[in-house]
């Protein structure tokens, strides 16, 4: 058994192990880059580099292959056992470990970005404010009521819970909530549609609509899910059913306890710890063509009590309160000269945002020492020889 | 401009053939005699706004000629020879003599016979006049209006002729009518020469103006600016006065004088005359005839192999030809205000320098003669390969940037350190295809220390393209993050520049572990070549992503090109591996870490 180990040990520390897995990760890379031409990024980024496992067809011959995430993990721990741990610690080896340092760093940073950060956006007309950014993808149901004094409350179905209705019907019980909802179904992609014919396998039908299903879309940003939720109020047996739109102007209202309530289906909101409101978008192209030069956003930024004025443009993203907000789109694109115009901001919470140029510098500084070392022993020599 | 020509493409069609365009369409005065030699150079001094940028006239006609004609010059129907400049003279002011220049590329015939003219007396690929084309034009508007409706991808070669020549002979006529106004034409159809600076501004965003824009202003209760005024009288002197040369002259001169006063005022010419002297003395052909005379020296150097004459005279050459080339970069920064590289033109200029620098200076250390006369061979290719990238795109070399690329912070890290990755890369390959090819042709197989040497160097030179490439591809990604928010995106470029990385890492480690020797460094870095031509144009031909930037078509045959010849060098060399191996034993070559565990074994044994 210890032997077995000290061979598995070996092999994962390995160069010859090195050099097999950077060979497969630079031909999934390769196979990933054309297959673009064929379908689309995400699609792509899902078989080829967001996997464990993958067939790909070269021609009608089909090839199975480890996932790009596979062979990432592998490179991990044969960097770790074998560029760090085992590597053999003198001056002639100590800009390499340095440089694998910046790599495993840079590893960290993938890492802490895949698994920790969040990312949206915020789209602001000029002159309007908001204190959440939006997710592009990820939905959550919010139930709201209206209290007495005008306030509202919310809570919130978070994303996961939504999507597992998609195998079976989820109940759901919140505090303070005098009934429960019940997901019935969910589509990740759909239309409401009237509903002629109600037939006894189809959508559900409420009030003679149904959500009619499409084909999930590949870029998600661009899919509209839709739910048949139930409110079960046990006390009064009543059970109110509605059909829940991503893109419905109104949410769906009742009453329920004596009180008013509202259910949407909304884009997943995070919290800015910051109000943001844009004062200005600008857009400049070049003297007599028809190029962009730069895109500008003019905002105020204001938390605790304080507003500054703030620009943002390409290139020269705000980061504030852990967020880093980036000009992202603007339009409408037909807008006449003095239209308002609205920009959009893509918001993104990465606790590692700049690791990476962190591991850049000692990767370069780790490589530098090395190499620089090398070449002057090699001109000494040549010096010597000559 | 495709979208531009199907808007108009329909009205121009009918103004021909309504009005009756015939070559002639102007009052019959022509030119005489040649332009003069101060004519052509106060006229190619007049700044101009085009592209966004300001810039000399001359530079202008240049690429207007080069995107015509395919070259930079044109055929009179005297047989005179005219320059950009001296065309472009003509073709404003005197249309009806540059009617008959040959002025537009045809590559195909067949794009002639389409349009319905006859082909006879011409050759398969030639120059044509506007008036010859005239009679087809109905047609090819019509023609050029129904496949400019095909997405440019899926157009046949024939099609994209007619197109492109529907939008070439629709910019020469929009300049043939610059100064129609003064013959009593519609000002709104000269908008092409935008050659006045507006007064009273300092406002670097404000278009400038065409002199048919200022008349177009006057109206029966609007006058122009006393200022505005006096450029359009001037203008109109200039063209009443167009068939006599002296009083021509002097009234151009005085004209480009309050031309370039107006610029000046704004703070706009700053960098015109400079662009003036780059393009007047052209460094980088100089650059280029200099590492030609070297490439030449280089195969003398093959017959005489110790001549210590073709080697100073190489190095020498090539030294200068990288100078050359240097000062070339260098004024197209400072015309620029822009770190070296911000186009895929300034990569061929950047990475050819930093090849053949690197290659002198390895020469320098060693002094082993390979490494020159790679450089230069990589030296001659390189302009080659710029001149041909250049005639091929006919865009302005120096033109303006989209919003994101405007950054000289990113365009100077990022951009510089991955360019100087390419460079490293194809230094390698080179030096990895000398060593292959010469053990082929078993050149110097008495000298295993000359081999072991030119190995050692591309081990070197791999070394030095890793720094580069893994903080230039690192560096984009921190840019990514600081325009779009995310690191890596997995877009054709990124993974490019990341399957550079890779090789030249797996490179490194195999040579470590041994299992590559100095044959099979060799063969990777020949074949490294053919990744970082993939990286660097490949996957700009396959038009997706972020940086499918720049007109690369046609590059296509080129690239495999270069892939067959790498891919032929690596073949060759895998055959003069195995037949050395056949005829020798196996001999163990030392590596670190080989050298490591036979120590260890030995002090095991002590």
């Amino acid at each position: 058994m210890k032997r077995f180990a000290r061979c598995l040990l070996a092999v994962f520390s390995s160069l010859g192990t090195s050099c097999i897995l950077l060979v497969l990760l630079g031909l999934l890379t390769w196979l990933g880059t054309l297959e673009q031409t064929r379908t689309g990024l995400f699609e792509v980024q899902r078989k080829y580099f967001e996997s464990f496992f993958l067939v790909h067809r070269f021609g009608s011959i089909p090839i199975p292959l480890p996932g790009a995430n596979l062979v990432m993990c592998l490179l991990a721990v044969n960097l770790f056992v074998g560029g760090l741990v085992r590597i053999r610690k003198s001056w002639a080896t100590f800009g390499i470990i340095v440089a694998h340092v910046g790599i495993a760093m840079l590893l960290a940073s993938a890492l802490v970005k895949y698994e920790w950060s969040e990312d949206g956006h915020v789209t602001l007309y000029e002159g309007q404010r908001a204190d959440h950014f939006e997710s592009y993808f990820r939905w959550e149901i919010a139930l709201i009521r209206k209290e007495d004094d005008g306030k509202t409350r919310e809570w919130l179905v978070p994303h996961e819970r939504i999507e597992d209705a998609q195998r079976s019907r989820v109940r759901v019980s919140m505090t303070d909530v005098p009934f429960e909802l019940e997901i019935e179904s969910l589509a990740r992609n759909c239309r409401p549609e009237w509903a002629k014919d109600a037939g006894a396998h189809g959508p559900i039908v409420v009030d003679g609509v149904r959500l009619v299903s499409r084909a999930v879309d590949a870029r998600a940003e661009a899919n509209i899910a839709g739910a048949c939720v139930s409110v079960v109020d046990e006390r009064d047996g009543i059970r109110r059913r509605a059909l829940l739109w991503g893109a419905e102007a109104k949410p769906f209202t009742f009453f329920a306890a004596g009180k008013p309530w509202a259910l949407s289906l909304r884009k997943e909101r995070y919290e800015m710890p910051f109000a943001l409101q844009l004062a200005r978008f600008t857009k400049e192209d070049h003297p007599g063509i028809d190029m962009p030069k730069s895109f500008q956003s003019d905002v105020k930024v204001a938390s605790a009590g304080v507003e500054r004025d703030v620009k943002i443009s390409m290139n020269e993203p705000l980061r504030d309160g852990g967020l880093v907000l980036y000009q992202a789109s603007w339009g409408p694109s037909n807008a006449r000269p003095g239209d308002r115009l609205f920009s959009t901001f893509a918001v993104v919470r990465n606790p590692a945002d700049q690791w990476p140029l962190a591991a850049c510098l000692v990767i370069a500084a780790g490589l530098l020492f090395h190499f620089v070392r090398k070449l002057v022993r090699y001109v000494q020599l040549e010096a010597r020889a000559a | 401009m495709s979208t531009f020509i199907r808007q108009f493409c329909a009205l121009i069609a009918l103004v021909l053939v309504s009005a009756g365009l015939n070559a002639r369409p102007q009052a019959s005065e022509h030119r005489t005699q040649p332009w003069s030699e101060r004519t052509l150079e106060a006229f190619g001094e007049i700044p101009i706004q085009d592209g966004g940028r300001i810039k000399p006239l001359s530079t202008y006609a240049s690429f207007a000629l080069l995107r015509l004609n395919g070259k930079r010059s044109a055929e009179s129907s005297t047989g005179e020879v005219l320059d950009p400049v001296a065309w472009l003279l003509d073709v404003t002011f005197f249309p009806e003599d540059a009617a008959l220049s040959k002025s537009f590329l045809v590559s195909d015939s067949d794009a002639i016979i389409a349009i319905g003219l006859s082909t006879d007396g011409k050759k398969k690929r030639d120059r044509w006049t506007y008036a010859e084309l005239l009679p087809g034009m109905p047609r090819l508007f019509s023609l050029a209006h129904d496949y400019d409706a095909i997405e440019a991808k899926a157009r046949t070669s024939i099609q994209q002729q007619v197109v492109d020549l529907a939008s070439n002979v629709f910019s020469f006529m929009r300049l043939a009518r610059s100064f129609d106004w003064s013959r009593g034409g519609d000002p709104s159809d000269g908008h092409a020469l935008t050659v006045i600076a507006p007064a009273n501004t300092t406002n670097v965003d404000q278009p400038w103006f065409a002199p048919a824009n200022l008349v177009a202003g006057i109206g029966p209760n609007r006058s122009l600016e006393p200022a505005d005024a006096a450029v359009v009288a001037e203008f109109e002197t200039l063209i009443r006065l167009r068939a006599d040369a002296g009083a021509f002259e002097s009234t151009l001169i005085s004209l480009r004088d309050r031309l370039v006063a107006r610029a000046m005022a704004r703070g706009e010419y700053e960098h015109v005359e400079l662009e003036r002297a780059y393009y007047a003395f052209d460094p980088i052909r100089w650059s280029l005839a200099s590492f030609i005379a070297a490439f030449l020296v280089v195969s003398i150097m093959w017959l005489r192999p110790r001549s210590k004459l073709a080697w100073k005279s190489t190095l020498a050459l090539t030294s200068v030809g990288a100078l050359l080339l240097v000062t070339a970069i260098v004024l197209r920064c400072i015309i620029r205000e822009r770190p070296p590289v911000s186009t895929l033109y300034e990569t061929v200029l950047f990475v050819t320098a930093s090849c053949v620098l690197v290659a002198v200076f390895i020469e320098c250390v060693q002094r082993s003669r390979f490494a020159i006369q790679t450089a230069a061979v990589l030296g001659t290719v390189g302009l080659f390969v710029a001149n041909g990238y250049e005639t091929l795109d006919k865009q302005d070399t120096m033109p303006s940037l989209v919003a994101v690329l405007d950054t000289n912070f990113w365009l100077a890290t990022h951009v510089t350190a991955i360019t100087i990755g390419y460079s490293a890369g194809m230094l390698a390959a080179a030096l990895a295809s000398f060593y292959l090819l010469g053990k082929l042709i078993g050149w110097k197989r008495d000298e295993p220390e000359t081999r072991r040497k030119l190995a050692r160097t591309v081990y070197g030179v791999v070394c030095f393209a890793l720094i580069f490439s893994t903080v230039g591809t690192i560096l984009g990604g921190v840019w990514a993050n600081d325009s779009w928010g995310r690191f890596w995106g997995w877009d054709p470029k990124e993974n490019g520049a990341l399957l550079i990385v890779i090789s030249q890492i797996v490179m490194l480690h195999a040579r470590r572990g041994g299992y590559l020797r100095d044959d099979g460094l060799c063969m990777a870095a020949a074949f490294g070549g053919t990744i970082v031509a993939f990286s660097w144009w490949g996957v700009n031909l396959l038009g997706v992503g972020l940086h499918s930037y720049g007109f690369t078509s046609g590059i296509h045959s080129a690239l495999w090109t270069y892939y067959g010849i790498q891919w032929g060098v690596v073949g060759l060399g895998g055959v003069a591996w195995l037949r050395e191996r056949a005829t020798r034993k196996n001999v163990p070559v030392e590596t670190p870490v080989l050298e490591h565990r036979r120590a260890k074994k030995m002090r095991a044994a002590a």
